[in-house]
C-alpha cells in the first residue's frame, strides 16, 4: 500500500515537472542579423607601363595589374639630344569603390640645377585619359570627371612660348606645378555593383606624363607623384 | 482499508493533473540548441544561449561585409533544437531589409540553408523508422560550400533569406518526442540553420532583418 502511495507521488512529481517545464514553451524563435558595409576605395596598377620617345632609360619597377601601383620609371635622356618630340610614360590606374571617389594627386619635382632653365615641375607635363568603365561588376552608367587637360601631348594642352622660346604645358592642370600640393585629378560616382573583391574590373584610367626634351641646364631630375583616393 | 479505497482516488488524480498537463503543455517546442557560432567577420558577433532550455533568440552581426573584409565569407551556425508529440513542420519567414537601392545588401545575398538533423540522443526522444525528418527544398545545403557568382558578376547560393520572404517550410517529419514536448534537455531534435554573406561591393549602409522559425503541426506522416 505504502508502495503505491510512493509511485503514486512520483508520478505526480514527474507530471508537475513537465507542467513547470511546459510554462517555458515557444513555438517561435527568432534570429536578429545586421551587417555593415563601409564606404570602401581602392587604387592599384592598372598593368604594364609603356615608355615611348625615350633615349635611354626605361622602366625599373613595373606595374603589375591590380597590385599595388609602385612604379620607377627612368625617363632617359631630357636634353636635345633626344630627337623625339615627348618622352612620354603612361601608366595605368585601376579604381574600385562603392561609393563616390575622389583621386587627388600631389607631385614634388628636385632637379640638381641652380639655374631656371633646370626642369621645373611645370616643365613635366601630366594629364589622365578618358577613364573606362567596363566589364562584368562595373557601375557602366557612373560618371566621372577628369580634372585634367588629358594627354599633355595633344597639341591643344602645349605650345612653344613665343616670348621665351621653351616648350609649355600651357593647359589648366596640365603639368605637375599644378599638383604641388594634394589636388583633385579625377572623381566620380560608385566604380563597382555589388560584386566580391575577387572581380578584377574597375575603373581603368591611364596617367600620362610627357617631357618635351629641351636645352634644360644639364643634371639630373627626380619626381615623385603620389595617389590618393578616398571616399569622401 | 481495502487497496481499492487508496488506489481510486490517487489514480483520479493522476489523471487529473495528467489532464492539466494536456492542457497546458504544447505539442510543439522550439527552442536554443546550442551556442551559436561565426567565422570570417571582422567586427562581427553572434549571441545566444547555449542551453536547450532557453528560447530561441539569437543576434547576428555580419560586422563588415565591404571589401575591407578579405574573408571570403562570413558564416553563421545557429542550432535549433525542436520538439513534438505529433508530425511536426518547421517554418521560417524574413522581415527587415528591403533596400530601395539594388546594390546595398539584400535578401538574396544572405545565403540560408539547414542541415546536421540529430536526437538529442535522451530517452525521450523520439526514432520514428517510417518517415525521415525533411528538410525541404531548397534549403538542404550548407550556403558556404554553395557559393556561386551570378552572370552579373554577383554572389548567389542555392537558397537565402529570399526564399522565405513569406512564411516557407523548411523542415518537417513525424514526432520528435515521446510522451511530452515539454522543454527538456533530452527529448527532442537539434538541426543547424546557417546563415552566410559574401564581402561585396554592397553600397554603403546597414541591414537589418529578422527570421523567426515556428515549429506547427505538419504532415501527417507515420513514425
Amino acid at each position: 500500500m505504502f508502495k503505491m502511495i510512493k509511485y503514486a507521488a512520483a508520478a505526480a512529481f514527474v507530471t508537475t515537472l513537465f507542467l513547470t517545464a511546459a510554462s517555458a514553451q515557444s513555438t517561435t524563435g527568432t534570429v536578429n542579423m545586421s551587417g555593415t558595409v563601409s564606404k570602401f576605395v581602392e587604387i592599384n596598377s592598372g598593368g604594364a607601363v609603356t615608355l615611348t620617345g625615350n633615349s635611354g632609360g626605361g622602366i625599373t619597377t613595373n606595374g603589375t595589374a591590380n597590385n599595388p601601383l609602385a612604379v620607377v620609371i627612368n625617363l632617359g635622356e631630357l636634353g636635345p639630344s633626344n630627337t623625339n618630340s615627348f618622352v612620354t610614360a603612361s601608366v595605368p590606374l585601376k579604381l574600385r569603390s562603392n561609393a563616390a571617389y575622389v583621386m587627388s594627386m600631389v607631385a614634388t619635382v628636385t632637379s640638381s640645377g641652380t639655374t631656371s632653365n633646370e626642369i621645373l615641375a611645370s616643365d613635366i607635363g601630366f594629364g589622365l585619359s578618358a577613364p573606362s568603365r567596363t566589364g562584368v561588376g562595373v557601375n557602366t552608367t557612373g560618371t566621372d570627371t577628369n580634372n585634367t587637360a588629358g594627354d599633355p601631348t595633344l597639341p591643344a594642352n602645349g605650345a612653344i612660348n613665343a616670348t621665351s622660346g621653351r616648350f609649355e604645358f600651357t593647359a589648366t592642370r596640365s603639368n605637375l606645378s599644378a599638383f604641388s600640393t594634394s589636388t583633385t585629378a579625377l572623381s566620380g560616382s560608385a566604380i563597382m555593383n555589388a560584386v566580391p573583391r575577387s572581380n578584377a574590373n574597375g575603373l581603368n584610367v591611364p596617367a600620362i606624363f610627357a617631357v618635351k626634351p629641351q636645352f634644360y641646364e644639364n643634371g639630373t631630375t627626380t619626381v615623385a607623384v603620389t595617389f590618393t583616393v578616398t571616399a569622401p | 482499508m481495502k487497496k481499492s479505497t487508496f488506489s481510486i482516488p490517487i489514480l483520479f488524480c493522476l489523471l487529473f493533473i495528467g489532464g492539466l498537463g494536456s492542457v497546458f503543455a504544447q505539442a510543439f517546442d522550439i527552442s536554443s540548441g546550442g551556442l551559436p557560432t561565426i567565422t570570417g567577420a571582422l567586427g562581427g558577433s553572434v549571441t545566444g544561449s547555449s542551453s536547450t532550455t532557453t528560447n530561441l533568440s539569437v543576434t547576428i552581426n555580419f560586422g563588415e561585409v565591404s571589401p575591407k573584409n578579405t574573408n571570403n565569407i562570413v558564416k553563421v551556425v545557429v542550432p535549433i533544437a525542436v520538439r513534438s508529440t505529433s508530425p511536426y513542420k518547421v517554418t521560417a519567414t524574413v522581415t527587415g531589409s528591403t533596400n530601395t537601392n539594388p546594390q546595398a545588401i539584400q535578401r538574396t545575398d544572405i545565403g540560408f540553408g539547414a542541415n546536421n538533423m540529430h536526437s538529442m540522443g535522451g530517452l525521450l526522444a523520439r526514432n520514428c523508422d517510417e518517415s525521415p525528418h525533411l528538410f525541404a527544398t531548397p534549403f538542404s545545403n550548407d550556403p558556404a560550400g554553395n557559393v556561386m557568382i551570378a552572370a552579373n558578376g554577383r554572389v548567389a547560393y542555392l537558397s537565402t533569406l529570399n526564399n522565405v520572404a513569406t512564411s516557407t517550410t523548411i523542415l518537417s517529419g513525424p514526432e520528435l518526442s515521446f510522451l511530452t514536448a515539454a522543454r527538456l534537455s533530452n527529448n527532442g531534435y537539434i538541426f543547424n540553420a546557417i546563415f552566410t554573406i559574401t564581402p561585396q561591393f554592397y553600397a554603403s549602409g546597414t541591414a537589418n532583418l529578422t527570421i523567426t522559425f515556428t515549429i506547427s503541426s505538419g504532415p501527417n506522416v507515420p513514425c
